[in-house]
Parts: C-alpha cells; structure tokens; sequence
C-alpha cells in the first residue's frame, strides 16, 4: 500500500500542492505581506466563499471567451495552414504576417481593436484567436507535411483526391503538433482573454473583476480573481491533455512500452 | 473488356534521365494479363523508377507503355494498379483492418464490384485475431503482410511491389514470398515485382527481367519453368539453383563496365 503510494504521481502531485501552500501561508503571515501584493490562501478560499457565485458566473465567461476564441482560430488555422502546405511560394509570402502577429505585444494595440471593434465579447475573442493563430498555423504546416512520403505516394498511386490526401492523410499527421500549439495556445490565449477583458471596457470575466479589484483597492478579491484565472488556466490544459490521450492514444508520445 | 492485343502492360523504348543523370537507357517490357514479371537488379540501377513510370508516377523522357490499352496516367485514375511499398506506409492511426481497407476507402468510383473481402484475405495471411490491433502493436513481418492484403483488397488486375520485404531478416522474408506466391497464384493478377534477392525473384515470377547497373537496361530475360502451385521445398530443388544461377550470372555480366 505504501509502497503503492510512493510510485503514485498524483501522491505526490499531492504532497506539492500541499507544501506549496503551506509555505505560501507561513511565507505571508510570518512576513505579514500587504493584501494587495500577495494574499494567503486561507483568506482566498474565505474571500471565495463569501461570494462564489460572483467568481463562478466569471470564470465561465472568462472560459467562453477562450474557446471561442481558440475554436476560431483552430478553424482559420486549419484552413490556412492546409492552404501554405500545399503552396509553398505563399508559405514564405505569409511568414512576415505571422511573425509580426507572434513578436508583437498585443498589450500595446489592444485598444486599436477596442476602438475597431466595438467594447466586450467582439474585441476579447479577436485578440484570443489573433494571437493563437500564428502557433496553430505553424503547426498545421510543419505537420501536414511530415505525412509519411510513402503513404503519400501510395494515395497518388491511386489517383486519391486533394481533399482526400487532406482529410485522410495530412490533417491526422498534423494532430500531434497541433496539439503541442494547443497546449502553449491555452495558456497565451487565457492571458490575453484576461487581458482583453480588463480593457475592453466589458461589463464580466476574470479579467473586468480583477481591473475592477484594482481600482477599488481591492487586494483579496483580485488575488481570488488570479487564482480562479489559474484554476481556469489548469482545468484548460487538463481538457487537452485528456481530449490528446483519446485522440492519439496510436502515437508514440501516449504509450508507456517502448513500442 | 478491352480487344485482344490491348491487353497486358506493354513497355516500348522507355528511358527516363533526371537532369544530367541517365537513369534508364531505352528498354522494353511486356507483362501479359495474370504474369507474375520480376525485375532484378543491383541498388540504384533504375528498377524502382521503372515501377513509378509504369504506375504513372513518374514521367517518362521517351517510349511509350500501355496498360490494357490505357497511359499509365489514365490506368491510375481507373485504379489498376496495386502498390505496395518498400515500407509498409501504415498509417498509425487506422487499425489493421482499417488500413487493410485504405485502397478501397479511397477515389471509390473507380472501385471494381464486387470487392476482395478484407477479412477473407486478413484470415488467409494469418491476421484474423489482430483486426483490431494498431499498426504499432505488429512485428515488421505482419505490418508488410497487411501492405500486401491493402494492396490485393484492390482487387486490381496489376499489382506493383516495390522490394516489398527488402527490410525483414532472412527468416521473415523466405515466409512472406511463400504466403505471396500463395496469395498471387489464385488468382488472375499481374506483378510487376522489384527485388535484388535472387531466391525471391526465381520462386515468385514466371519470367525475370535483369536489369544493369545504371544506367538501367535489361541484361536478359530469364523464364522460369518451374511448377505451381510454388511450394517451399522448391527451394531445394535443383532446377531452383540452375535458375538462381543463370541469374546471377547475368547480374555479373551487367555490373561489368
């Protein structure tokens, strides 16, 4: 039974989640931190309690923001990416685009997107899907062109239509490297969806309560709103990682043996 | 069906240069309707490049080559070739009857009716149990034996194979030309069969052309008069060696320069 236990990764998962809190709660009370630059645990699980609903009804707008916006620009992607694969002159023609979509700090252009596309939902899911594009688009290319070569002359040997070498071939060779950008995806995404919120003068989401937080001085709310954020954040790629096991269970990254 | 003399794969003249490179010097090949033709030949003298050409993969710089009257071209769009390849090209995601039934899941108007049962020709190379099992639960041998079962569940008349077992060991390999031979001879298919293995070449084909070093042309053609049904024990038969011989010979004599 211990012995069990003691090669168990969510025991130990475990013992660090309760470590790390721990340390966090003595590290704030014994530094006696201010609120507002950092809140122990205790207190935001008590602020979360005094009002959970406020918190809950938050998060999911701040999650509906994110995969709307995220199954936008999977779609864009898709489409795109498939299109760059099979030309490759558009391919280099497109990189200037994408690069300046990735190195561009979109906290900087945010309320030009405000100001184009109006306040709330239309600007947030803009800026979720415009960042996220670049990442999914990169790896629709690079994955739909490692398609086996064999395989694909052995669709050609058979006259296969583009859309069947698409949709048969290419695109499940992609899902392993899209699901690599998924997993960075989810995380730039949250960040901006955040951020987008506190600036798209929205009346809801994770992000309006913590700008809200912010003006009014509110520590122990903002620091609750931070954490419902990286909860969101975790469940996020707790989702992929579970929709990536179902998906791929055939490919070498989700089996255990060595074969 | 088409007229009399239309049918087989006939090859006229046919070269082929990449860039500067000779490739193929002009040679010609006929396979009539149901032969089993073997190309054999030293690595990189061209055979594989034959087998594109034939199957339409790949232009050619001069010649002609019909197949049952049709281009190459025109004989891929209407299906008529079986290819299996030097790897087994599964595709990891399908499962073995799955990528058993790949050929006939693709371009379908060009399906001939009725179709090979899958499962029939799953059974007969000894894969029944592993229908559902992914391509990365098989042994090499049994990932190229359901390349072949893909390739006949075309039910096309020519069948193409590219040293379809050049990457198994010696022990593997001698088991998949026996279950081949066993799954050609049924029925009336013609291959066009690429190998440098002499044993493979003799058991399999009912002629073998060999072909030179590069650039490739055909050194001499060989038939091969032994029984069918092939069983393996002709393997030890005399007349397998006097062939296997004659074979080599030949290899030697187009290696020189």
């Amino acid at each position: 039974m211990i012995g069990r236990l003691r090669n168990s990764a969510a025991f130990w998962a475990a013992i660090g989640t309760v470590a790390l809190l721990g340390f966090w709660e003595a590290f704030v009370r014994v530094r006696d931190v201010r609120k507002f630059v950092l809140l122990p645990p205790s207190e935001i699980g008590s602020t979360f309690l005094d009002n959970p609903g406020f918190y809950v009804d938050n998060i999911w707008v701040t999650a509906r923001h994110l995969v709307v916006g995220l199954s936008i620009a999977l779609v864009v992607s898709l489409a795109f990416g498939a299109l760059l694969a099979a030309v490759r002159p558009l391919e280099h023609a497109s990189q200037p685009l994408l690069v300046l979509i990735l190195v561009t700090p979109w906290v900087a252009y945010i309320s030009s997107i405000v100001l184009w596309l109006g306040r709330g939902t239309p600007s947030i899911v803009f800026l979720v899907a415009f960042v996220t594009v670049p990442a999914f688009v990169y790896a629709t290319v690079g994955g739909m062109r490692s398609a086996d070569p064999a395989a694909r002359e052995l669709f050609a040997s058979i006259h296969a239509s583009r859309w069947e070498v698409l949709w048969r071939l290419r695109l499940p060779s992609a899902l392993p490297s899209l699901f690599t950008a998924a997993r960075f995806n989810v995380g730039l995404g949250l960040a901006a969806a955040y951020f987008a919120e506190g600036a798209a003068l929205s009346t809801d989401g994770l992000g309006e309560a913590g700008r809200r937080a912010v003006a009014f001085n509110e520590g122990s709310i903002l620091w609750t709103t931070i954490l419902c954020t990286a909860v969101l954040g975790i469940l996020s790629q707790v989702a992929v990682l579970l929709l990536e096991r179902s998906l791929l269970h055939w490919h070498a990254s989700q089996r255990r043996t060595a074969r | 069906m088409s007229s009399g003399h239309d049918d087989g794969i006939h090859a006229a003249g046919v070269s082929k240069r990449f860039g500067s490179v000779e490739a193929l010097s002009p040679l010609d090949l006929s396979i009539a309707p149901g032969e089993i033709v073997t190309l054999l030949g030293p690595s990189g003298c061209g055979k594989t490049t034959l087998l594109r050409i034939v199957a339409g993969l790949e232009p050619l710089t001069s010649g002609t080559i019909s197949v049952d009257g049709l281009t190459p071209v025109s004989a891929r769009e209407l299906k008529r070739f079986g290819l299996v390849p030097q790897s087994p090209a599964l595709l990891p995601w399908r499962t073995v009857e799955a990528n058993a039934r790949l050929l006939q899941d693709i371009n379908v108007d060009a399906n001939p009716s009725p179709l090979p049962d899958v499962v029939e020709l799953l059974d007969k190379v000894g894969l029944s149990e592993f229908r559902s099992s992914y391509p990365h639960e098989l042994s090499g041998g049994m990932q190229q034996r359901v390349g072949l079962v893909r390739a006949f569940a075309l039910g096309a008349p020519y069948l193409l194979m590219d040293e379809p077992f050049a990457a198994l060991d010696e022990i593997t390999r001698a088991d998949m030309r026996h279950l081949l031979a066993s799954l050609c001879e049924p029925i009336n298919t013609g291959v066009l069969f690429v190998t440098h293995s002499l044993a493979e070449a003799v058991f399999l084909s009912d002629r073998v052309a060999v072909l030179s070093s590069r650039p490739g042309r055909i050194v001499g053609t060989v038939d091969v008069d032994l029984p069918r049904p092939r069983v393996p024990e002709l393997e030890d038969d005399p007349a397998f060696f006097a062939i296997e011989t004659e074979l080599r010979r030949l290899l030697h004599s187009g290696a020189g320069r």
